[in-house]
Parts: structure tokens; C-alpha cells; sequence
């Protein structure tokens, strides 16, 4: 199947290194203490803050610092078919778990030692590029409810189809089962910290051109967002 | 403010955001260039040495924040206050609070804070008002004071080392009765020397939570303990645990008035519309919409409505134009 | 998360502080340099597909076994590889006995982007009768000992046990070939899976200091460390997969740097598992040379041809006991009739 054209379109009409359009808006959630909805085309997420408040499980309280939970689910309605196990399957524990380690390395928990910051992202469209999305509206989140960070974290998606990197692939590409990659960096200190890759072998340099790609695209939701 | 729910109809919307408008242009002309999101560099005037406050950190030599909010500056203090967060205490402040857990000679309140705050009951009058060191059975009865989900006003003792600690010595602090409990967003309810507020034409006491809590209720005399405990005495005799009292006498005597519950309710809707429309909660304001509400001869539920908010925000900029005019 | 924190080993400030001034001089307190592996072994069971590795102290097995399942609909013609960890709460205090805990997850999805996302496992050839039945490879990675990076052990374990499996052979029968006959192996000599190439997983700590990278890091410098990327790549030089879960950020540099160090590694690993895994196929086939007895006449089409390769490795080898060798000879030539 062709997913670039002959002039170097894709399938949506968008360029190789064209994003889809970005929506961001905040306070969707009126009882959490941040919330943000990020839209990326037509991939839609939800994510609410709680906190810091008081640690729920006394047992897991951390003397010096702030306890970061998150949970990941998609909304039974986000895909085409209906879902039959939104949360708790290992696909949903793995994202939970990235999201929190990359939302952990930038939130300075030490300032809030005893207690715990809850992120809850929902998935209300999936359209390719969920695991981006949900970082953003997290990053966002935070920033809503006014939790001190290092930096925000920007993140984007980019692919390798057709022997041309694309960025920002949306389902239809994305199940073509070609190389993927999501990456979400610090803007402001230039660092990287997610990159998660799958693949089915592809050699560096075809690495560098996608990385090149989602840099460019960090930075713009980075304006954006600001 | 929020993204308001209120359905405005387009007549209204257009008042409204003229008066926002108005209002945005009375503002302090300073700050609108100071905003900051987070990562964003503060530009400071390195010579002069600075003092980094809260929400900053240092990065490469240059001052960025950490929160998305306010610059503000203070000699040489540089600050950036957060638009939206949790609770700051401080030492002194009066909050109202939720009682969550009764532990081992203390309470666990909660009030919007990262941690639920502790009230030691050696912190805490004992209800025959003798003081004296407390033993078991005061451990035992703790119960009898304060339960579980009991709204309580206390002042902030400090921090140690386990958490925030409360106070509640005085008259003034304990237990809250008869009356409604509001969440604002903290950052609405300024310090002030006065927290607590009887509006004597209507009967009502309102209490201001630097937390955010604000408590409106029914005014009750600070009485002396002892005195209260007598007749706490005598009229247990005749109420059983939900309060139903059997004598029909008494009945009269312990609820409230209507009157004075539905100013209760006004003032309690008052803050609402204030929370709404992201205002700052003071007693003179409160005291406004109550009236201008009565002199409009509202219903009370139509104080939540939408023509009602737009009164509100339209009142509050011709507030402010006078308090400018003066000042 | 959900483990409690009574439970876990505790960190003392002083080897904190230790473990990464010595980084800054590229030393490790293990007397390695930054980007050398531990000692590798890979042992393997009695039966098939069963591998053990040992890395320093990290203890991690692999079991790999198949069964006959109906396929997916959507791919009707493959068969199908899933994997499954169990954190053994004698690993490592902090495991707690039930539901795999979040990095128990991480490490089954990581090990298993690699291997079937990267299509080193050739699933078509485990279809046994197009849209009914076909086989079913389930890897089960069993943490015994954790001294640190069982990501790298784990899949380590996965590879060595698919090398070494091998899944009994079936035909088609019944009276309208639609019946699928399991042969048990002493009727026919099972077959191994075929694997493409082998995707080797290299685990890298960051740590607080700038530019310290350490790989292989054992359980103390887990403790330490800020953050931690895996590569999964092969000899070839592809990339497979790569991992990195937040934690400390790093500059582009570093992470490619890091790749680059990475395939050298590989190539490593894989030469030392290749080797291990021969080295187990030659004793194996030395000892079935044992077992067969000369006088089985039985039409074994499939073990004769296996026989002859066998019998070819061996020459090739120059097996160092002479009196197999005869009965191998004797054998075949009484099976050449």
C-alpha cells in the first residue's frame, strides 16, 4: 500500500514532516485540581490531576518526596471496535507506567515530601499517536494545577514507511506495522527523556532523519502550548 | 475564571465580556507583562543580586520558573506566585477544615493542603474547659468532641515534623454548627486581620478559611464551656442519637429560624457566584450581592443564575472604578 | 507500585555518593569499566527449550513450550508467540506473590516487542492448517535471582530456550486431511523453531552526573541511577526496539553514542549464545546417538535425514569418542535399504 504519493503527499494530505493540527484547552475537569484535553488530529485525550494531597496507602508514603501515580485507560469507544478491557491489560500497565516515570523525572517531587499526585489520562479517540498525546495533556495538566517542574515534556511520534520518515503517524499508517517511534524531550535543557522504539529492523542512520523530525515538532507544540 | 458554564444567552455574554473587559483595563497595568509558564527565563537584573523565592530555580545561570504564574517582585525577593495551586499555610492563618480520621490523641483534618493537617487534642479545649494534662480516658472520649467528618475551625500552629499542626484554643475555634460549608479556590480568600464576621442584620456568622473553606452559618454566641455544658446535659435527657428531639418545646429552641436560614443561603450562593466568576471573596462584597439580591427580590436559586452573574461582574466594575478613584 | 515500601532493600548515602564519584573516574565498584558486560553463562534443562542464564548474580530461566490453538482471525496463516513473567518473590524482596507488578509488565512487553515485532521468530511456519489450527509458542521467563539488568538476562533466556526448543512434528491426516496427527518424538524427531536472527537487548543506566553511562548495571547502581534505556538490537546492525521510560533526560549525543556501543555488544552477545547453544546441540545429539538403539527398524523418514546431518556435524566436529561414530555408521547403513 502507498502511503507517501508520487509529489510526496500522505495519505491525509499532509507533507512527511507535517504534524496534524494541535488543540489544546484546560480546566476540563472542574473537580480535579488541573486538567487539560489535547487533541492531535483526530487522537483525543483527557488527562486530570489530584494533588498533592494526603497519601492514600500510608504504607507507600515517601519521607522526602512527593508519590507520583498514574493510570492510563482508553475509553471503550476510542477505537473502532469496542474494547473489551479498556485498563488493566499489560498494554494499558506499560503505558502507565512510562508515563509516570517521564511525568516523574520532571515534577520536583521533593518539594512536596508525604505527599502524592495522582494523573489520570483517558484516551477518548484513538487515531494513532495516543502514547504522545497523552504526554502532552499530562504535561499540561500539571502545569494547570500548578505543580512545580523542572520543564515540560513534549512529545511526538514519527515513522518510517515508504523509505521516507514520517512524523506524527495517525492509525491508518501507524498499522502498516512499520518502524514507530515516540520520543518526548525537555525543551528547555534540549535533553531526551522517553524514546521508545518498534521496529522491525532498521538500521541507524534511518533513526537520526525520524529523531531529526520529532525535534522540529517538539519545539512547535512547545510554542504552542505556551 | 473559568470556562463558564452558565448558559448566557447573547445579550448577556456581550455585558459580560465587556465588563471583563472594563475590569482587565482597571487592573494594574505592571503585571500584565510579568506572566510566566513554566521554563520560561525570568529576566532579572543580575547586578543587584537577587533572592530566588518560590516557584524558581536556577538553571545555567539564569532564573527560570518552575510554576506557571505571576512574577512578582519584592526588593530583592523574586517570586512567581502559581494561578491555580493548593493551599500555602502559614503560621497564624484561620482555616476550616474536615475532620477525616480520629487517631491515637489527635485528629486528621482536611484542608486542601498536600497532607491532611493534625490537631493534637492537647491542642484542643477539653469540654469542661479545666485545663489539666490529658489522660486515657480523654484519649478515649476523643470522640465526644469531634467525629469523623465534623467541620472545625482552628488557626495554624506550624509545621513539624510530621505535618502541618492546628490549634484550637480559643473560644472562637471548634466545632461548626448549623450552617454550609463552601469550597472556593484558595487563592480567593486574601489574609486579613478579620476572619471571622457576624453580619448582625441578618444573624449569620461567616468565617473565611485562608484554605479556601468558608464556613456560613447560623451565629452562635461564644459561650463559656461550662455553661454549655449544663445544658448540653440536661437536653441530651431528651434527644436520642439523630437528634429528634421528643419535646416539642425544645424543638423550638434548637433549629434554626427560616429567616435566618434562607440569609444563610444567600450569602452561602453569594460566594458561589463570586467562585464562579473567579472574584475575590470578602465580607463587604458578600454583603453586597446579599443586599442587591433582596433589593431585586430574587429567589434565592435565581442568585445562581445566569442574569444574576452578569449583575454581579457589572457591580464589581463599578466597584472598582470607585476604589481606583479613591486610591 | 503496588509494592510496599517495608520490603525493599534500603540504600545507604554513603555508597550512593560512592558508586557515582567512581563513575566520574569510570570505575565501577565491581572492578568493571563502564561498558563492559558481566560473565555470561547460559546453561540449559534435560528437556527442550529450557534455558538458564546467569549474569553476576542475576538468575533468570526461560521455558519455552507450544501448543496447538486456533489462530487469530486476522491472521489466519501465523501462528502466534507470547510471553510470560513471573517475578519469583525469592528474587528479590520487593516482589510480592500475585498479579505481575508494573515492571514485571515491562520487562514481558520489552522482551516481546523485540522478538515478535521484529519478526525474529518466523511465525508462518508454525501454521500447521491455515485458519484452524497452528501452533501457539509460549515463552515463560521465570526471575529467580535479581542482581540487576533482567531485562538483558531475560531476553538473554528467551533466545537461548527458543534455540533450543523444538516443537514435535505433525501431518495432516484423517479422511479428509483436515485431522492434524501430533507425532510424539519417538515416533518423529521434532523440529526446532526457525528464528531469522536474534535480537539482543542491551540495557544502559544514566546517571545524575552528566555523561556518566554505565552498562549492565547491577542492583546497586539500579538504585542509583536515574534513568535507563534498553536496545534491543541484532548482529546485523538493526534496530529492534528501543526503551527508554522516562527517567533522567540525556542529550541526543549520548543516546547515540549509546546505540553504537550498543551493536558492538550485540555482536558479542550473540556469538557467546550461538556458541553455548552448539555446544548443548552437539552434547544432545551425543547423547541420542546413545539412547537409539541399531536394531529400531522404524520408518522414520524425517529422524533419518536428522541422522545424517547428525551424523555430518559430528564428522565435521571430529566427535572425540570413536565408538558412537561406529554405531552411527552401522545404523544408517542398516536403515539404507
Amino acid at each position: 500500500m502507498e502511503f507517501v504519493s508520487p509529489e510526496g503527499l500522505r495519505l491525509d494530505g499532509r507533507r512527511p514532516t507535517e504534524m496534524r493540527q494541535i488543540r489544546a484547552e484546560l480546566g476540563a475537569v472542574a473537580k480535579a485540581d488541573g486538567s487539560a484535553v489535547f487533541e492531535m488530529g483526530n487522537t483525543k485525550v483527557v488527562a486530570a490531576v489530584y494533588g498533592p494531597r494526603e497519601v492514600q496507602n500510608r504504607s507507600q508514603q515517601l519521607s522526602d518526596q512527593a508519590l507520583v501515580r498514574c493510570e492510563y485507560s482508553m475509553a471503550n469507544f476510542s477505537t473502532g471496535d469496542r474494547m473489551r478491557k479498556p485498563k488493566g491489560d499489560r498494554r494499558s500497565t506499560e503505558i502507565s507506567l512510562v508515563i509516570r516515570q517521564t511525568m516523574e523525572a520532571c515534577i520536583m517531587t521533593h518539594l512536596m515530601p508525604r505527599s502524592q499526585i495522582d494523573i489520570f489520562v483517558q484516551v477518548l479517540q484513538a487515531d494513532g499517536g495516543t502514547r504522545s498525546a497523552c504526554i502532552n495533556a499530562a504535561t499540561l495538566a500539571l502545569a494547570d494545577a500548578g505543580i512545580p517542574m523542572h520543564d515540560l515534556v513534549t512529545s511526538c511520534s514519527a515513522g518510517y514507511l515508504n523509505s521516507t520518515p514520517l512524523l506524527d503517524l495517525n492509525y491508518v499508517e501507524d498499522s502498516a506495522r512499520g518502524p514507530d517511534v515516540t520520543v518526548g524531550i525537555l525543551p528547555k535543557l534540549d535533553k531526551v527523556t522517553l524514546l521508545q522504539r518498534i521496529s522491525c529492523r532498521l538500521c541507524m542512520t534511518d533513526t537520526t532523519g525520524e529523531y531529526k523530525g520529532i525535534r522540529i515538532s517538539t519545539r512547535w507544540i512547545n510554542y504552542n502550548e505556551g | 475564571m473559568r470556562g463558564t458554564q452558565l448558559p448566557l444567552n447573547q445579550t448577556q455574554k456581550v455585558r459580560l465580556q465587556r465588563a471583563l473587559q472594563q475590569l482587565e483595563s482597571l487592573s494594574s497595568k505592571i503585571n500584565s507583562n510579568a506572566s510566566v509558564t513554566v521554563a520560561d527565563s525570568i529576566p532579572v537584573n543580575y547586578e543587584d543580586g537577587v533572592l530566588k523565592g518560590h516557584g524558581t530555580s536556577e538553571l545555567n545561570g539564569e532564573i527560570i520558573a518552575t510554576v506557571c504564574g505571576i512574577v512578582e517582585r519584592v526588593n530583592k525577593l523574586v517570586y512567581v506566585r502559581a494561578l491555580r495551586a493548593r493551599y500555602k499555610p502559614e503560621v497564624g492563618d484561620i482555616i476550616v477544615g474536615r475532620v477525616v480520621e480520629v487517631a491515637p490523641k489527635r485528629w486528621r483534618i482536611e484542608i486542601n493542603y498536600s497532607q491532611d493537617a493534625v490537631l493534637m487534642l492537647s491542642s484542643m479545649n477539653l469540654p469542661d474547659g479545666i485545663q489539666r494534662r490529658r489522660t486515657a480516658i480523654d484519649e478515649l472520649n476523643m470522640r465526644s468532641i469531634f467525629e469523623e467528618s465534623d467541620v472545625i475551625c482552628a488557626e495554624v500552629r506550624g509545621f513539624q515534623h510530621d505535618g502541618l499542626h492546628l490549634q484550637a484554643r480559643s473560644q472562637k475555634y471548634g466545632k461548626l454548627k448549623r450552617g454550609q460549608l463552601l469550597t472556593v479556590p484558595p487563592y480567593l480568600v486574601k489574609r486579613r486581620k478579620q476572619h471571622f464576621h457576624y453580619l448582625e442584620q441578618y444573624g449569620i456568622d461567616v468565617i473565611l478559611g485562608c484554605n479556601g473553606f468558608i464556613w456560613v452559618g447560623e451565629h452562635v454566641e461564644a459561650t463559656d464551656d461550662m455553661v454549655e455544658e449544663q445544658v448540653s446535659k440536661s437536653e441530651q435527657q431528651t434527644m436520642n442519637s439523630d437528634g429528634i428531639l421528643t419535646d416539642m418545646e425544645e424543638q423550638e429552641q434548637v433549629s434554626t429560624p427560616l429567616e435566618i436560614r434562607r440569609y444563610v443561603c444567600r450569602a452561602a450562593n453569594a460566594v458561589r457566584v463570586l467562585s464562579t466568576l473567579g472574584f475575590i471573596v470578602t465580607i463587604e462584597v458578600i454583603v453586597e450581592i446579599v443586599n442587591l439580591s433582596s433589593s431585586m427580590n430574587l429567589d434565592i436559586h435565581e442568585m445562581l443564575g445566569s442574569e444574576f452573574c452578569v449583575l454581579v461582574t457589572e457591580k464589581e466594575v463599578e466597584r472598582r472604578t470607585l476604589t481606583k478613584k479613591k486610591g | 507500585m503496588e509494592q510496599r515500601l517495608a520490603n525493599t532493600w534500603r540504600f545507604t548515602v554513603n555508597e550512593r555518593k560512592f558508586i557515582e564519584t567512581a563513575l566520574l573516574s569510570d570505575l565501577r565498584v565491581d572492578g568493571r569499566r563502564p561498558f563492559d558486560y558481566r560473565n555470561l553463562t547460559v546453561n540449559f534443562g534435560k528437556e527442550d527449550g529450557s534455558a538458564e542464564v546467569q549474569m553476576g548474580h542475576t538468575h533468570v530461566m526461560g521455558f519455552v513450550t507450544a501448543q496447538l490453538v486456533q489462530p487469530y482471525r486476522d491472521r489466519p496463516n501465523e501462528g502466534s508467540l507470547s510471553i510470560f513473567t513471573e517475578f519469583s518473590p525469592m528474587g528479590d524482596p520487593s516482589f510480592e506473590p500475585g498479579r505481575p507488578g508494573e515492571s514485571a509488565v515491562e520487562l514481558g512487553r520489552v522482551v516481546d516487542r523485540g522478538l515478535r515485532e521484529s519478526r525474529a521468530v518466523d511465525t508462518e511456519s508454525l501454521c500447521v492448517l491455515p485458519g484452524r489450527w497452528v501452533w501457539a509458542i509460549r515463552i515463560d521467563l521465570h526471575i529467580l535471582d535479581n542482581g540487576g539488568n533482567l531485562l538483558d538476562a531475560a531476553n538473554i533466556a528467551a533466545l537461548a530456550a527458543l534455540m533450543t526448543f523444538r516443537r514435535p512434528e505433525c501431518s495432516l491426516g484423517g479422511e479428509d486431511g483436515q485431522e492434524v496427527i501430533v507425532h510424539p518424538p519417538e515416533e518423529k524427531e521434532p523440529l526446532p523453531l526457525i528464528l531469522h536472527h536474534l535480537p539482543i537487548a542491551v540495557t544502559f543506566a544514566f546517571f545524575a552526573n552528566e555523561n556518566s553511562v554505565a552498562i549492565d548495571p547491577t542492583h546497586h547502581e539500579e538504585a542509583v541511577m536515574g534513568g535507563r534505556m534498553t536496545t534491543t538490537l541484532n548482529a546485523n546492525g538493526d534496530i529492534c526496539a528501543i526503551q527508554k521510560a522516562g527517567g533522567e533526560g540525556v542529550l541526543q549525543s549520548v543516546i547515540m553514542q549509546c546505540l553504537r556501543i550498543a551493536s558492538v555488544k550485540a555482536g558479542d552477545i550473540t556469538e557467546k549464545i550461538k556458541k553455548a547453544v552448539d555446544s548443548f546441540n552437539t552434547h544432545t545429539a551425543l547423547k541420542k546417538i546413545k539412547r537409539h538403539p541399531s536394531s529400531i527398524p522404524m520408518d522414520v523418514d524425517g529422524a533419518d535425514s536428522k541422522l545424517r546431518e547428525k551424523q555430518k556435524s559430528l564428522v565435521d566436529k571430529k566427535a572425540t569418542i570413536p565408538c558412537p561414530s561406529e554405531n552411527v555408521v552401522r545404523e544408517t547403513k542398516s536403515l539404507d535399504q
